[in-house]
This record gives structure tokens, sequence and C-alpha cells, in this order.
């Protein structure tokens, strides 16, 4: 009897360990599915500027108005509209928008979701999945401000400007080179960035508009035709339609230039006060001048965090005893915003980082490293970073010293070391 | 005969997968956006010199769809022969299991290109390793050099020893890594970076464990770990081959990052990315080189869960435990 008992729970014991091993199997063979999602994935859509909602303190239903609005204005990521007014080609919009599809002859849409998406977002936004991976952070459309072109510091880049940072893509950052790709399809690539940034700025302005509403607009933006386009889109798809006739005049190097008198002029622009760049680059021309800006992308989301401190501060020193029932109100409705802010910046926004200045002494530029590209950084400055334009306070002739002088730094000792040995590699770090 | 078959279909189920990895490189999968036919023909009558000499995606979809149905044919043949040579339950159940397999991992490559769905297509990427790991412990089970040793040996251990659960947990590692890329390359980009954030960590940490695992087994295997198996040749070439293949994976996993995403110095605290030398060198997109090496990262991880699987059956891993019977009957009345 005994015997049989210790029989069967041996047996069990070994049907309890093959169930569970089996078991084990089934689930391990389940999670993938369960990992990968069940539902479908949902159609591509925009996603709405929230942190610059939350700073407007705008409703949801004024969000509602917005999104409303740019969908009948710029469609949707898979069926992108331009009014004609904007100027874009919409033959180029529809090669580069929707999901990535090719036909039997290899023609293939959704170049800007085969390529750009997963960095820059499908919004253009700059908080595509890997954003917060990179340094510097892809950039985000929507303000319509690009740091690399031949334009003035405020103009907007010609359409040859985005092709070249998409052919050559930008040393020094995550941004790749796109040579591979046909004329074709670059060419849409720029018409879709040019697109995505005018609806970010229509939508910044949209937004910025409930502002100047009346009284009498009860916080409803106008529909109408007059207010759209001439308040609204206008104005922003006026500054790209100049952009191409705003290239900088840039003057020829003095024929019969001496270099080694030209680089010595830069290096006294260098350091002198006129020109004043060892003021960031620093006295090694290493960058390591004041470090502590950020660019205007990364200073939005450092104010608006300093705004909910600022705020959050001021609300927990405030005293609902001593308020009256409508103040209470309006301190809840702080709150709540306050509340939303936070959330808002946690999802939609990544950590705010200072910008560095360049090592001028690695010999890598972002821009492009031919003596035009520093030309044009020097002269009309960096837009959306702390580089100032060196135009009018700096003559061409001059601009083209400081360019001679910053091409050799690469190569330069700068003396600070001991003479007895030459720069290293190290050492421009 | 039966093995034979069975590492046929390992083969062409090998070409299959690279074809499917190179697949998303490309992102060709709507390359052709019917199914079953191809443009409106039916698959197998589409006209050879336009897929062969036609577009690069069309000849990758295409070319997918047909080692698909090959695959398919040759996991029907492979039922058939293993019943009819009455191979060991564990294999029969094996080879029903590839048959049903396959057919639903054709439907859902049919149903990602119907739907244009990228859930679908993670569900469909997760399928496939799936499918080689019953491919290759089919092969496995039936080789003759298995069956004599486990109808020699004639063991079903009632428990897992070390190397057992070792094996077969760089087993489940090796896959749920395969399962954890899918989900990178598949990349919706209307997620956020923080649950990409999240999938990468689960990568990372999944390599740190099939790195650790690997290093354990080849422990094991030499006699470093204590355990009840005989330490035969065979399970260290296999432990080390396995070590060697992730520590190139590594290195690959490493690159593939670079040539899709650049350096991925925002890992790094601000003070140290900004220290981190730049060159004027600049990544380009979709070179022969970045998807050699996109590609070749997928395949090596293929290639790591096949040899697992083999050694966690060499290592008398979960089947074993379950009480499978790997000797055919064939073998047993000889």
């Amino acid at each position: 009897m005994n015997n049989v008992i210790a029989c069967r729970s041996v047996t069990s014991t070994l049907v309890r360990t093959k169930t569970s091993n089996v078991l084990a199997v089934l689930c391990g063979i389940c999670i993938p599915f369960l990992a990968a999602g069940c539902g479908q994935t949902p159609a591509a859509s925009f996603r709405l500027n929230l942190v610059e909602s939350s700073k407007q303190r705008l409703t949801s239903s004024q969000e509602q108005q917005v999104a409303t609005i740019l969908t009948a204005l710029f469609g949707t990521p898979d069926e992108p509209l331009a009014p004609p007014e904007i100027g874009l080609d919409g033959a180029k919009l529809k090669l580069a928008a929707g999901p990535v599809r090719s036909d039997i002859v290899g023609r293939k849409n959704g170049l800007y979701r085969e390529h750009c998406a997963h960095c820059h977002g499908v919004t253009g936004d700059g908080m595509g999945p890997t954003a917060a991976f990179l340094n510097p952070y892809p950039r985000d459309y929507r303000p319509g401000v690009f740091k690399f072109k031949s334009t003035e510091r405020a103009d907007k880049p010609t359409h040859d400007d985005l092709v070249m940072v998409l052919r050559n893509g930008l040393a020094g950052s995550s941004m790749p080179s796109f040579a591979l790709l046909s004329d074709a399809k670059i060419e849409a690539l720029a018409e879709y960035v040019k697109y995505l940034s005018i609806r970010g700025e229509v939508e910044l302005a949209l937004m910025r508009a409930y502002f100047e509403l009346d009284d009498e607009d009860q916080g409803v933006l106008p529909q109408s035709r007059e207010f759209l386009f001439e308040e609204i889109i206008d104005p922003v798809s006026e500054m790209w339609a100049v952009a191409d006739d705003a290239v900088i005049d840039v003057p020829d190097m003095p024929s019969g230039l001496d270099m080694v008198a030209s680089i010595a002029k830069g290096k006294e622009l260098f350091y002198g006060n006129k020109a004043n760049c060892v003021k960031c680059h620093g006295v090694s021309g290493l960058g390591d001048g004041q470090a502590n800006d950020y660019d205007d992308w990364n200073k939005v989301v450092f104010q608006a965090h300093k705004t909910v401190e600022g705020a959050a501060e001021q609300a927990g020193k405030a005293s609902t005893w001593e308020m009256s029932a409508e103040e209470r109100d309006e301190y809840r409705g702080e709150l709540a915003w306050l509340d939303r802010f936070e959330t808002v910046l946690d999802g939609n926004a990544l950590r705010p980082r200072t910008i560095r200045p360049r090592n001028l002494r690695q010999g890598v530029y972002r821009g492009g490293m031919r003596p035009l590209d520093l030309y044009y950084r020097i002269h009309a400055g960096i837009n959306g970073a702390p580089m100032p334009a060196a135009k009018g306070t700096v003559p061409p002739e001059e601009i083209w010293d400081i360019v001679n002088y910053i091409r050799s730094l690469p190569y330069d000792f700068n003396g600070t070391l001991g003479a007895d040995r030459p720069m290293v590699a190290r050492d421009r770090m | 005969m039966a093995h034979w078959i069975a590492c046929c279909l390992v083969a062409v189920t090998g070409v299959l997968l690279t074809f499917g990895a190179l697949v998303t490189t490309y992102e060709a999968a709507m390359a052709v956006p019917d199914w079953p036919g191809t443009y409106g023909h039916n698959m197998f009558l589409f006209p050879f010199a336009e897929w062969f000499y036609g577009p690069w995606d069309l000849f990758l979809e295409h070319g997918h769809r047909l080692l698909g149905a090959s695959v398919g044919v040759i996991s029907l043949v492979l039922a058939a022969v293993a019943w009819k040579t009455r191979q060991s339950p564990a294999v029969r159940w094996l080879v029903v299991a590839a048959v049903f397999l396959v057919v639903l991992q054709g439907l859902l490559g049919g149903l990602r290109v119907l739907l244009d769905d990228k859930t679908v297509a993670k569900i469909h990427a997760c399928t496939g390793p799936l499918f080689f790991s019953v491919a290759v412990a089919t092969a496995t089970l039936t080789s003759r050099r298995f069956q004599t040793r486990s109808s020699k040996e004639g063991e079903v251990h009632g428990g897992m020893a070390i190397g057992s659960w070792l094996a077969t947990g760089l087993m489940f590692a090796s896959y749920m890594q395969l399962v954890a890329g899918a989900q990178l390359r598949h990349l919706d980009p209307a997620i956020g970076p923080n649950a990409f954030r999240w999938l990468v960590a689960f990568h990372l940490v999944g390599a740190a464990t099939v790195a650790v695992l690997s290093l354990a087994a080849v422990g094991e295997s030499f006699g470093l770990l204590p355990s009840v198996y005989t330490r035969g040749s065979g399970r260290r070439l296999l432990s080390s081959t396995i070590l060697f293949f992730v520590c190139m994976q590594v290195l690959l996993g490493f690159a593939a990052w670079v040539v899709s995403w650049g350096l991925p110095l925002g890992l790094l605290p601000d003070s140290i990315a900004s220290r981190v030398p730049e060159t004027s060198t600049v990544v380009v997109a979709r070179s022969g080189l970045s998807s050699l090496i996109v590609t070749g990262h997928v395949v090596l991880g293929m290639m790591i869960l096949g040899a697992s699987v083999v050694l966690c059956i060499l290592s008398g891993g979960l089947p074993n435990a379950a009480g499978a019977s790997f000797v055919s009957r064939q073998r047993v009345i000889a």
C-alpha cells in the first residue's frame, strides 16, 4: 500500500513537472505575441504642440479647434494637403508622406517615415523614438528655425540649403548623409521638411493668437479665410517664399591674399573685442568658454520647467484658509494647470541640454567645412544657437581673415602647452 | 531520409529568414501590395525576368514569398516522411508544429501586406525564429548521431541538471532577444522616446543575459560547473561557438546602432558626451555596409538561437524533462 502511494506521489510529481515545463514553453511562446501588442497599429497622426498649448493655457476645446484648423489646412501624415498659397509641390509631398510602399517599377513613397521619422518624429517635433539617445537632439522643425543655411540669421533656409544638409549629413551629429538617394527623393524630403516646418509655425501662430482675441470672440479663433491666411499663414509662407532671394552675398576672398598675415589678423580678431569669438570658443579654441547657455529649442523646455517650478513654489506658499471662494477656485485651477504642464513636459519634451560651443581644433564643422560655409556661419551667426552674427561689426574681408584663422586651428600649436612638444589629439578635445 | 529533409528545411529557412531580414532593412514589405498573388499574377507564375531583374524591393519581397512557399512544401514533405518512417512522437509533434507554424506564418505575412500593419509585422517577425527553432530541433532529433546516443543512454531524466537549465535558459533568452529586436526593427515612429527607451533597455538586459548564460554554458561543458552529463566534445564545441557568436553579436549590435542612428551619446552624461572626439565622417544611409551590418545582426541572432536549440537538446534540456521520447520506432525495432 505504501509503495502504491509512493508511486502515485512520484507520478504526480513527474506529471506536475512536465505540465509546468510545457506551460513554461507555452508562456515563452506567447509572451512575444503579447509584447508585440494586440491591437492594430493606429493610423499615423500629427501630435499637437502640447508644450506651447500648456504654456499658453489653452483649454481642451481650444486645442481641439487648433487641431481641426490644422487638419483642414494641412491634412494628415498619410494625406498631406498644401494650400496653393504656401507654394509647396504637392507631388513631392505625396512622394515623401504616408506609409512606406513601392510600386512595380520601384518608385518608393513614404520616404519621410522610412528615413527621418524615427528621429524627427512623424510631426517633425524632434521627438521620434530614438531622440533621447542622440546628442545633439534631432531638429524640431516646428519653430521654423534652421541652423545651417546660406541666408541671413533671421531668414529661412533656401531649398538648396535643406538639400545640402540631406545630401551631406551633419558631421559630429547623428544626421546621416542621404547621398545614395536619388535627387528626386532628396528634393521630396526637403519639400516635406518645409511642409512640416510651415505646419508647425502655423500651429504656433494659432496658439499664440488666442492671446490677442477680444472678449467678443469668447475664446474662439475666427474661422474666416481672411484671418487664417492674412494673419496666420501668409506671414509664415512669405518668409519661405523669399528665402531663395535672401542668400548672403559673399565677396570673393581678396586676391593675392597673404595667408600668414590673414591668419594673424584673424587671430587678433578672434581674441579681440570686435569679434570676441574667444568668449565662447575659449582661449584655446577648444570650445571651453561660456558653456551654460541653451539653444532655442532647449531653452523653451528649460524655461517651461522653470515656469512650472516657480509656479509650484508660489502655489506651495499660498494658504487656502485666507482665500475667498473665488480665489480658491482660481488656485485650484492653477494647481490643475501646473499638474498638466508637468505631465506634458514629461511626455512631450526631452531633458534640456546646454549647448557646447564648437571645438575649433577638431576641424569638424556641422554646417560644412568649405571656407564659404564658415563665412556664412560667422557672417550670419547660427540661428537658434547663441552664436551671434558678425555682420555689421566685422567687415567682409575681416570675416575672411577669421575664416582663415579658424581653418588653421586644427593644425595650429597654440603655444600654451609647452613649446617643446606639438599639440596632440588629446589636447584638442 | 527525414534527417536530410529536415536539414534542407533548416538551410532554406535560413535563406528565407535572411530575405525576411533584408525586407525589413530595406522596408520592402509593401513592394508587392497584393497577397497571395503578386501584382495580379499567381505568385508562382509571376514573370521570372520581371522579378529577378526588377527593382531591389520587389526582388526581396517576391523572393521572400517564393522561399516561404518552398519552406511550406518542404515542411509538408517532412511531415509525410516523418510519419512514414515512424519517427519518435517528439519528432512527429515537431513536424506538426512546423506545418502549423509555416501556415500561420504565411497568413501573418499576407495580413501584414493586406493590412499594412506594423503590429502584424512584429508578430510575423516573432513567429519566424520560432519556426526556425522547430526546424533545427527536428533536424537534431532525427540525426543518426543523436538517435544512436539516445538509444544507448536511454535517458529520460526526472529533473534537469544545471547544464540543461543553462541551455534551456539560453534558448529562451536568445529567442526573446529576437523578439525584442523585432520590436526595435519594426519601429512605429509614432511611439515616443520613453517607450523606445524601455525597448532598448529590454534588449540590452537580454543581451547581458544571453552573454552570461552562454559563458556559463561554456563553463559547464568544460566541467567547471557540476554536471550529470557526459562532457562530450560536441557540447564543448557548440557552447564555445555560441559564446563566439554572442561576442560577435554584441559588436554587430553596437555597429548596427551606429549605422542606424549614430553614436548613442545620449546615454552618456553631457559632460562626458561633450568630450567624445568628433569626426568629419558621417554615416551614409542605406549604404551596402550599413544594410549588411544591420541584417547580419539579425541573421547572427538567428544562428545563436539555432545553436542554442541544439545545445538544449544535447544537454537534455526542456524537451527531455517533459518526457519526450526521441528515438524513432524504426531504431527501437532495429
